[in-house]
């Protein structure tokens, strides 16, 4: 069979890739590199068995060996199924060689400070602001005349425009490059470009490229007697690798590292980084209840290492309840009194107001597009902006309070303004109120596109009926809504739990404060992981409200397989 | 060479039954064939594989010689019209024509010339700058089919082209697409459920049904010759009227029994479908075309080759009046389909019509004399629906 | 409700209805007009009571008779006009009336006639003065002796009399004035122009980013039947359902062993594979006919080539969603930011860790934190409203399917 091939011309790709040879001799050369990439996988496997470097973790070092296992495997099976021309052979050689040729792009980059070149670039831009507005215009005009060309092809004049369009981008680039001043850069790339590694790193990227350009080509397809399926999964995965690369890499493998991570008593700080088990999540959970003789009782009655939560006067006995992570338990409780006050808040006006504004009203649209507004502004402008409305002396709201108290006799404004965020009792409350300010808009559209699934015949039906808006409110939008109701409560939930922005710029006089009545989870979280660098019990405070993010999500996931797509298609 | 072959062709989905089962099939260099059957009868399916879209579960497909089955679409030399006519909707007429020339990176003045040649041929040369929106629906199929010729192809494939087009436009099309393929001497598959068009476009037409081909044969001899029921029955508008009939063979006159009608078949028939002569007390199923009866007046033949039927309907078609009636016999089905599941009428009898000549005006619930040409008639096998030859 | 009633009643109900849609508009606008209000305010103007929406201005006045300079002009209780403050630290008594002992009369202290009857207040004895207000004789008591300013009226000829009064009762006189360099100076002098051009750069990166691999990725899942496309498309269905705080701790983790902490990198890369745009490009995907790209697969067209001709000019309206949203994301991401850039050196900053740490608890210019606060929100506002199309066709779907 090679035979018969190989005496066929060798096809065009193939001369560009290696000349004045067959495909044979490109095969065999693409089964040698394979023999070197297991070899060098064995090498690798040597040397993740004698470093003992201190900051590589056990888990990290078992890991290195089994890729380097993996990847000494991967070349053999390549090698020998490219050399014996079986079908699987191409596909192993392939996946083999792209996966290597990606670690070694960018690691090569990485070499290079490709990578943390980005953040000079935000020095290069800063420099060259005006070159680099001239480029947006430019590529917003060549936009805008595309459009405009787009519905009428045959007028010169939009492609005229496009044209100019273009010219004034390249004009701006070409500025920016010189205002941005890239010779630092630059020579900071020639000074890396000559080290070992990367040159190593580099050649091996081209060897894979080529090896995997080879590899690709039809015509070898044919010699390992492809067929359409293999080419499809082929090409599928080759479209979707940038994809799943990355979230393997920046998702997947992460969020498994975190869960080995929360077994771990993992300190930043000093070497001990020892497995023990769950002991982190038995002292995030850890409750204890005792009774007590006298109200007000302490630490005294509960076990050792235990806080006082909280007492309880339960029918005349008096309890304590103690934590031994009391900030976390803390977070919880007043999580819960958020999502309590905060998700009816955000989401029985927005159901009001969809109602409304799916009416053919006119200006429907204006009053939608200025509800969504706070949801869209940016999180630490809006908690700014409330930060001075809640301000005890000079705020508008105890301004506004006042004001009330003054024209309408039964509001009983306060003399002193209210302390709003400094106030143990309300700086909670506060923090309510802008969640719900900036996402009821949000659930408002939410809402309208449930509405648009309610059929037009029902109301008319029910107005036939002389049913009233208020009956038909209540007896035909809310139930036809219930499923996109399920759904807003559920996402307002999610989003609550993990309450976080609001408060780091809102609580005083620290996040979490006063005296942690505004403490969140996620707060409690960050602190554990870098203010204490808690980072193994920080993880374990993470899986733990996934756990309860998970009841929510869980809940919608479950509801949406029973086929109530919550109106929302 | 562009001769398309297949040979032992088929098609399986996951965990489903074969869409196309072992098709075997040689279309000439330059034929035009046209794939007729009901929905679901793997015809799209069939085309699909030979244009590349759908893998092939089992067998050889050859365009030209070579083997074709893992080749992708664009390696395979043919071009597609389908349908839904899969404009690209953001390009204009001109970009849509030359798509493929651009991709084939052919030479740009050539292109040009040939967009516009092409563009000429269909008449389409004043819209080459507009998109797919602004055109009509015709002019759209006009597209289409210019996309496909402008490659010069091996083969045309088409997927029901002109099933989008309203009556009229659908009959223009038709002759043109005829003379188009004439003129281009490109071989064409043409898919399509309406068998008028198969009848009238195709050298030859490829009946299939659940996925087996029934019968390859000229449109002239699928009618005149069905290899089986369901040919008989899906060829010709209104089709042939199927009725279950009881056999008694005399010597070499052989007379048929249903409702309460005898009726003695002529010596042709016999001549025709000697298989008759096995039969004698067993059923059969007796297919007599529309056009095969005439008032008993019209035409001069045997008194027991004339019925008397009630008129249910009758609808005037102007040279000729469709006489619809019922007679009280079983209804034929097809391994176990019924022919015209839509038709209720069929549950408690077989609904016949007829074909008369228009100058006679019949009324509603007349009861009338029908002569039956017999020597025209088909005789089928009820368990395998061969034809009593 | 389609129906267009007449009547007083429906007019009633329509009026209702609009006061309240637009009391709401207000409650959602008002904040950001007292923003902007803010942001053009001095900063000893912001801590007044009552608040204002009006940024004001104290005005000045320059007399080289009175040997005044950009002196401030102020308004007196119970006198009218303009007054300057030409001296201070006089001698004033503060004189208050028996009958009402709330008004404040601020004299010299030689202006008041000691009489010698008292008088008891607050469990005191005081002794009554006499004082003329507006040419009639008041009795008072002195609450105490202190210095004041002695006012000049601006207004009069130059011989009109000066006034005494408590420092403290005079209020500067407050005009219409809007300060706009509070944004030249918060770019320039709190390096926000710096966390500006990273926020931009991160977002444009995050942005494009975002398409490239969600229009590849939702290509694949929609459109090549692999195997194992189902397998790996549930695996990112299941990511949607892990919130951002389990991922927080290990992607730190990571950034640390790249060497990524503290770089703008960090900000960009992790977050350009998106599960949500894969699904998003995948459903517009499977929203296009079929036979458009098997139209171009058989015109001969590679599958890269189909993409990028034919699917992704089609696909351009939900690439903008995309691009809305991720920009939305990118623009306004403050946690992980927080976490990543945490050397505090102000050339990484971007807009919303800048801004949170100017208007943290110690804050001070508060009209320049605000001036910022608008600068930051004014962007994803303008994208919002020119993107609204998408948004509210997309908002519905983003969460799932």
């Amino acid at each position: 069979m090679v035979d018969s091939i190989s005496t066929e011309p060798a096809p065009v790709a193939l001369d560009a890739e290696q000349p004045n040879s067959g495909p044979a001799q490109g095969l065999r050369l693409v089964v040698g590199w394979h023999v070197a990439g297991a070899a060098a996988s064995v090498a690798m496997m040597l040397l993740a068995n004698r470093s003992g470097d201190e900051e590589l973790p056990a888990t990290i070092g078992v890991f290195l060996r089994v890729f380097a296992a993996a990847s000494f495997a991967a070349h053999v099976a390549a090698a020998v199924g490219v050399s014996q021309r079986r079908r699987w052979g191409r596909t192993v050689s392939l996946v083999v060689s792209y996966l290597v040729f990606v670690v070694a792009a960018v690691a090569a980059v990485h070499q290079l400070g490709g990578f943390t070149a980005i953040g000079s670039l935000g020095e290069g831009l800063s420099k060259a602001v005006v070159p680099f507005i001239v480029v947006a215009v430019g590529l917003l005009w060549v936009l805008v005349a595309g459009q405009i060309g787009a519905s009428r092809p045959a007028a010169p004049g939009p492609r005229q425009l496009r044209r100019a369009g273009w010219v004034v981008t390249g004009i701006g680039s070409a500025w920016f490059v010189v205002a941005a001043d890239p010779t630092g850069m630059l020579s900071a790339f020639f000074e890396r470009i000559v080290q070992p590694v990367t040159i190593a790193t580099l050649v091996l990227a081209l060897v894979a490229f080529a090896a995997t350009r080879f590899m690709w080509n039809r015509e070898i397809g044919r010699i390992f007697g492809t067929t359409a399926s293999v080419e499809r999964t082929l090409t599928g995965l080759a479209f979707l690798s940038p994809n799943l690369l990355g979230f393997l890499f920046f998702f997947a493998g992460p969020v498994l590292f975190s869960l080995v991570v929360s077994f771990y008593d993992w300190k930043t700080t000093g070497t001990g980084r020892s497995f023990i088990g769950i002991d982190n999540y038995v002292e995030a959970l850890s409750l204890d209840f005792a009774s007590a003789s006298a109200p007000g009782a302490g630490v005294e009655v509960l076990k050792a290492n235990y806080q006082v939560l909280m007492h309880l006067d339960w029918f005349g006995q008096n309890w304590v309840i103690g934590a031994r992570d009391v900030t976390f338990w803390l977070s919880l409780r007043n999580i819960v009194v958020f999502l309590a006050l905060a998700v009816p808040l955000s989401v029985l006006p927005a159901l009001g107001l969809s109602s409304i504004l799916a009416s053919q009203l006119r200006g429907m649209k204006i009053f939608r597009a200025v509800y969504f507004i706070p949801s869209v502004a940016g999180v630490i402008g809006v908690a700014i902006i409330w930060g001075q409305l809640f301000q005890s002396t000079v705020g508008w709201i105890n301004y506004l309070i006042k004001r009330a108290g003054d024209l309408l006799p039964f509001v009983d404004a306060p003399d002193q303004g209210q302390a709003w965020l400094s106030s143990n009792s309300t700086a909670l409350l506060a923090m309510v109120i802008v969640f719900a300010w900036m996402s009821f808009g949000f659930n408002t559209v939410l809402y309208l596109a449930g509405h648009q699934a309610i059929p037009k015949e029902l109301y008319e039906a029910a107005e036939i009926d002389g049913a009233r808006a208020w009956k038909i409110f209540r007896r035909i939008t809310v139930p036809q809504l219930r499923n996109t109701t399920f759904y807003v409560l559920i996402t307002t939930s999610i989003l609550a739990l993990q309450l976080f922005d609001i408060v780091w710029i809102l609580s005083t006089p620290q996040p979490g404060g006063p005296d942690n009545a505004t403490m969140t989870p996620v707060i409690a979280l960050y602190n554990e992981a870098f203010k204490d660098n808690n980072r193994g019990y920080a993880s374990a405070l993470a899986w733990v409200l996934f756990a309860i993010i998970f009841v929510f999500t869980f809940a919608q996931f479950r509801r949406d397989r029973e086929g109530a797509t919550g109106g929302i298609a | 060479m562009s001769a398309v072959s297949f040979s032992g062709v088929s098609k399986r989905y996951k965990d489903g039954p074969k869409a196309v089962d072992a098709l075997d099939l040689d279309i000439a260099d330059g034929e035009f064939m046209v794939f007729v059957g009901p929905s679901g009868c793997g015809k799209s399916t069939a085309l699909r594989m030979l244009a590349g879209l759908e893998e092939i579960t089992d067998g050889e497909l050859r365009i030209g010689g070579r083997v074709v089955n893992d080749l992708p679409p664009g390696d395979r030399d043919i071009a597609m019209v389908f349908q839904n006519y899969a404009l690209y909707p953001h390009m204009t007429v001109r970009e849509n024509i030359g798509f493929a020339l651009e991709v084939a990176k052919v030479d740009k003045k050539e292109a040009k010339q040939k967009i516009e040649d092409a563009a000429e041929l269909l008449g389409l040369t004043e819209y080459l700058d507009r998109l797919p929106k602004a055109l009509s629906g015709g002019q759209r199929q006009r597209v289409a089919m210019g996309r496909a010729i402008v490659r010069s192809p091996q083969v045309f494939l088409m997927d029901e082209p002109l099933s989008n087009l309203d009556a009229k436009l659908r009959v223009q099309m038709r002759s043109d697409i005829i003379q188009l393929q004439a003129r281009l001497g490109t071989t064409m598959v043409y898919v399509t459920h309406d068998q008028v068009e198969a009848m009238t476009m195709g050298h030859r037409v490829a009946v299939l049904r659940s996925g087996i081909l029934q019968q390859v044969a000229p449109p002239q001899q699928l009618y005149l010759e069905p290899a089986n029921l369901f040919v008989a029955s899906f060829i010709g508008s209104p089709s042939m009227n199927l009725i279950t009939s009881e056999v008694s063979v005399d010597g070499d006159v052989v007379t048929l029994s249903f409702d309460d009608h005898r009726v003695r078949l002529a010596s042709g028939a016999v001549e025709r479908y000697p298989g008759l002569l096995d039969r004698h007390g067993s059923e059969i199923i007796f297919g007599m075309r529309p056009e095969h009866f005439a008032l008993a007046g019209d035409i001069d033949v045997l008194d027991e080759q004339i019925i008397d039927v009630d008129v249910e309907l009758a609808e005037a078609m102007g040279a000729e009046v469709h006489v619809h009636s019922t007679l009280d016999v079983p209804p034929v089905s097809i391994d176990g389909e019924m022919l015209d599941p839509d038709d209720d009428s069929l549950a408690d009898g077989t609904r016949i019509i007829a074909r008369i000549d228009g100058i006679h005006v019949v009324a509603m619930g007349e009861r009338i004399r029908l002569a039956l040409k017999t020597h025209l008639a088909h005789f089928f096998d009820p368990a395998d629906g061969r034809p009593l030859r | 409700m389609s129906v267009k009633r007449k009547g007083p009643r429906a007019t009633a109900v329509r009026v209702a209805t609009y006061a309240l849609l637009i009391t709401v508009a207000i409650i959602v606008l008002f904040p950001f007009v007292v923003a902007v209000s803010t942001s053009l305010k001095r900063n000893t103007d912001i801590f007044t009571y009552p608040p204002s929406l009006v940024p004001r201005t104290v005005t000045t006045v320059t007399d080289p008779d009175l040997g005044l300079e950009n002196a401030t002009v102020y308004e007196l209780p119970g006198s009218d006009g303009q007054f300057a403050l030409v001296e201070s630290d006089v001698p004033v008594a503060e004189f208050r009336r028996i009958d009402d002992p709330e008004v404040i009369i601020a004299l010299p202290p030689d202006q008041g006639v000691e009489t010698d009857r008292t008088t008891v207040v607050d469990g005191d004895e005081e002794t009554i003065y006499l004082v003329e207000v507006d040419g009639s004789e008041v009795e008072v008591f002195r609450a105490r002796l202190t210095v004041g300013g002695l006012f000049q009226p601006l207004d009069g000829e130059g011989d009109s009399e000066s006034v005494v009064e408590l420092v403290n009762l005079a209020t500067p006189e407050r005009v219409f004035g809007p300060r706009f360099e509070n944004f030249s100076q918060v770019v320039t002098e709190k390096n926000l122009g710096r966390s500006l051009t990273n926020t931009v750069l991160v977002t444009i990166a995050v942005v494009v980013g975002q398409i490239v691999t969600s229009v590849l990725g939702g290509y694949a899942f929609a459109r090549i039947d692999f195997r194992g496309r189902d397998r790996l498309f549930l695996l990112y269905l299941g990511s949607v359902m892990i919130p951002f705080v389990v991922l927080i701790i290990p992607l730190f983790q990571l950034m640390l062993q790249l060497g990524w902490t503290d770089n703008l990198v960090a900000l960009i890369i992790p977050f350009v594979f998106t599960a949500y745009g894969t699904f998003l490009m995948r459903q517009f995907f499977l929203g296009i006919p079929k036979e458009i790209e098997e139209a171009a697969l058989i015109d001969g067209a590679s599958r890269a080539t189909t993409l990028w001709k034919v699917m992704v000019p089609l696909a351009r309206p939900a690439i903008a969603t995309l691009a809305t949203f991720g920009f939305l994301y990118a623009w306004n991401s403050f946690f992980w930011p927080l976490v990543i850039i945490n050397s505090g050196n102000p050339d990484n900053g971007l807009l919303t860790l800048t801004l949170a740490t100017l208007g943290g608890r110690s804050s001070t210019d508060t009209n320049l934190v605000f001036a910022g606060a608008v600068l930051a929100m004014t962007p994803p506002i303008l994208v919002f409203l020119f993107a609204q199309r998408y948004f509210v066709e997309n908002s519905a779907s983003s969460g799932l399917k």
